[in-house]
């Protein structure tokens, strides 16, 4: 009840600032980039309210329970994007006065056809980010009320393309801004108050290396889909009927729908293909997806794919020609870096209290609830359920203002890129937008949010960081060599974690370069531009239209 | 102009491509040639060197950091504050560090930009 009511206040809040926002959206240009009156300060608290999405607040978390320490290199990739962004494409994209990407595009290339081809890659991008934020609204509701998912999906979407359809970037700016408070917030205040009430063996627990996970209690893990897990020692749980199972050592297979109680004090068992729980594997900060046993260039790609993929995020570059001007433009960059690095100190809190007082989540792909189900367990009673309702808002703060960026790029790339742009047009494109997306994030309450995520990170990599880089510091990018470099970028990216997401594939090199690509799409996608680049020869006017991004 | 008057921008590719709409194919206009070619691309090759390293900074911090997380694994055992020390590295210490290197890229690519003499273009577009 308690949640439900933040959860309310944070909703009726955010449409108040929205309402209050519209004042009057009277061209395309006052709703996408509310015509350049937007203050730095604002501007840089609503890029990083828009930023810190579902994946940081809930999913980090999460990651940080599940996988491992390595997993903060997410974290690290997500803000060091933004130095790439400050010294790369903040300034010359304001100066180049495009509205988004598929206008950036065309500017630089004189191609409405490119526009349109940088279009699609835009609704990819944004359909594969929009659908984990509403499965994070509607996981959080379906916690913290026990209403069924698909409401939480439905209202969730209904309140953001309301706000967005009436009152556009404007009203966004402010709502985002507001939104980054409540995050961070909500988010603060409850991580240090469990660090001060976890006690002194907690803390000290949570903070070793090298210890495994224990039960603190008898626990009920509920397993929603068929695990295989790893069982260290043997242990007798009582099974869904109540009848006790002894469980020897080894390798036991659980079916999906199975609830297993065990005991206090027993060891928590290792699901396949994940570390064990406070094992060296889990504690040392490297990442070794797939299992491939090279820790370092798991580490490697991941950060590569975020870094570079948040420089080619339609909805985070469009932010940048709400500044007046280029400088602006950067400063406003640089301010975001200082919001994220604040926010990203709080996430592995909850992931590493959340080894000593709920590892079952971590056996129950249920890791992404760990923030919102932490507070109750380690503060017991009303203090509890007024910090689960704080996160639980600021939870759902995530999805509102991130959705309602993407959903504004994405309206964008419908109307404006792919169409014509008129307001209502745009207006009638959020509420497709939505839908659209509602409709995916409804069968989707098994995807993991970071997986979406990432993936949309990895697609941006392997497509608009090359044309943003080579469009803005290299004279000699041709039309021809963009085209084909956005094409086989977008196709290796978006194929590779398909077929990851899909195959059931052996631990080993295979897997990690299908789950991780951009290690190696990122660089063929550059390269295939550079190379069909050189085949031919630029326009005459290609060095005036570079060097009017760089004009002082 | 008064201060708070809201005005319409538009990007010219935008207005073209608004133009456009009933005749598809055409190619954007030749951009014209800026009025000082030779300050412009003196001023795009600093501002690409300061770019270069700045970038090159950033390579080596992330990676230098993982690696040197990679490299040593006494770094779990060394404890600051209770806290093992490549924890700190990782969750803490890159932050502020990264902070560090955009400022200095913010203040080198301006004090290029100031250095032509010309005041900026588009805050003359703003007053304008």
């Amino acid at each position: 009840m308690t949640s439900f009511l933040a959860i309310g206040l944070v909703l009726a809040a955010s449409l108040v600032i929205g309402i209050y926002g519209v004042r009057a959206a009277r061209t395309t240009s006052d709703f996408l980039i509310a015509s350049r009156k937007v203050a730095p300060g604002w501007n840089s608290m609503a890029i990083a309210g828009e930023y810190l999405s579902a994946a940081s607040v809930l999913g980090l978390a999460g990651l940080v329970l599940k996988n491992g320490l390595g997993t903060l290199w997410y974290a690290v990739g997500f803000t060091a994007g933004y130095v790439a962004v400050v010294a790369l494409v903040a300034g010359p994209m304001r100066r180049s006065g495009a509205f988004t990407v598929p206008d950036f595009a065309e500017y630089r290339l004189g191609s409405p056809r490119l526009r349109k081809l940088s279009g699609c890659i835009v609704l990819v991008i944004m359909l594969l980010y929009l659908v984990p934020q509403f499965k994070g609204a509607g996981l959080v509701l379906h916690l913290v009320s026990g209403a069924p998912y698909w409401v939480g999906v439905l209202l969730a979407g209904m309140v953001v393309s309301v706000s967005i359809a009436a009152g556009g970037m404007r009203s966004a700016t402010y709502v985002q801004a507001f939104h980054y408070v409540v995050k961070l917030a909500f988010l603060a205040v409850p991580a240090v108050y469990l660090i001060v009430h976890a006690g002194a063996d907690a803390r000290a627990q949570a903070l070793e290396p090298d210890r495994g996970a224990v039960f603190r209690e008898d626990t009920v893990v509920e397993f929603n889909v068929g695990t295989r897990l790893e069982i260290p020692e043997p242990t007798t749980v009582a099974a869904t009927g109540g009848e006790s199972v002894p469980l020897g050592a080894g390798v036991h297979d659980v079916a999906a729908g199975e609830k297993l109680t065990f005991p206090a004090g027993a060891s928590v068992p290792r699901p396949a293909g994940v570390p064990e729980l406070g094992g060296e594997e889990w504690s040392r900060p490297l990442l070794d997806t797939g299992e491939a046993g090279s820790p370092l260039f798991g580490t490697w790609s991941t950060l590569l794919a975020i870094t570079l993929g948040a420089m080619g995020l339609p909805h985070v570059l469009m932010r940048f020609h709400t500044s007046p001007t280029a400088r602006t433009a950067r400063r406003v960059a640089v301010g975001v870096i200082a919001l994220l690095g604040v926010f990203y100190l709080f996430p592995a809190v909850y992931g590493l209290l959340g080894r000593v007082f709920t590892p079952r989540l971590a056996l129950g792909e249920a890791s992404d609830t760990v923030t919102v189900v932490l507070p109750a367990e380690v503060v017991p009673g009303a203090p509890g359920t007024v910090l689960t309702a704080l996160v639980a808002a600021g939870a759902f703060g995530a999805f509102l203002s991130t959705s309602s960026g993407l959903l504004l790029a994405l309206a964008g790339g419908l109307s404006h890129d792919l169409f014509s742009g008129s307001v209502p047009r745009l207006r009638f494109a959020v509420a497709a937008g939505t839908m659209v997306a509602v409709l995916i994030a409804l069968p989707a309450f098994r995807l993991d949010i970071n997986v979406l995520v990432g993936w949309a990170f990895a697609v941006a990599a392997s497509t608009f960081c090359p044309l943003l880089v080579l469009g803005i510091w290299w004279r000699r990018l041709t039309l021809a060599g963009a085209a084909t470099g956005l094409t086989i970028g977008a196709v290796t990216s978006t194929g590779a974690v398909a077929l990851s997401a899909v195959a059931d594939l052996e631990p080993g090199w295979v897997t990690i370069l299908l789950a991780q690509p951009a290690a190696w799409t990122v660089p063929l996608a550059f390269a295939t531009m550079i190379v069909i680049s050189l085949l031919g020869n630029e326009p005459d006017w290609a060095e005036h239209a570079l060097l009017r991004l760089h004009a002082p | 102009m008064k201060p708070n008057r809201r005005v319409r921008v538009t990007s010219p590719q935008t207005r073209i491509a608004l133009a456009r709409r009933h005749r598809p194919g055409q190619h954007l206009l030749p951009m014209p040639a800026p009025a000082d070619i030779t300050g412009a691309r003196a001023a795009f090759r600093r501002q690409r060197r300061i770019a270069l390293a700045t970038m090159a900074g950033l390579a080596c911090l992330v990676f230098g950091t993982s690696g040197l997380v990679a490299a040593l694994p006494a770094l779990d055992r060394l404890q600051v504050a209770g806290v093992p020390a490549s924890w700190l590295v990782v969750g803490v210490a890159l932050y502020p560090l990264l902070l560090a290197l955009a400022i200095v890229h913010v203040w080198r690519a301006e004090r290029a930009e100031q250095g032509d003499g010309a005041p900026p273009a588009n805050d003359r577009l703003r007053h304008g």
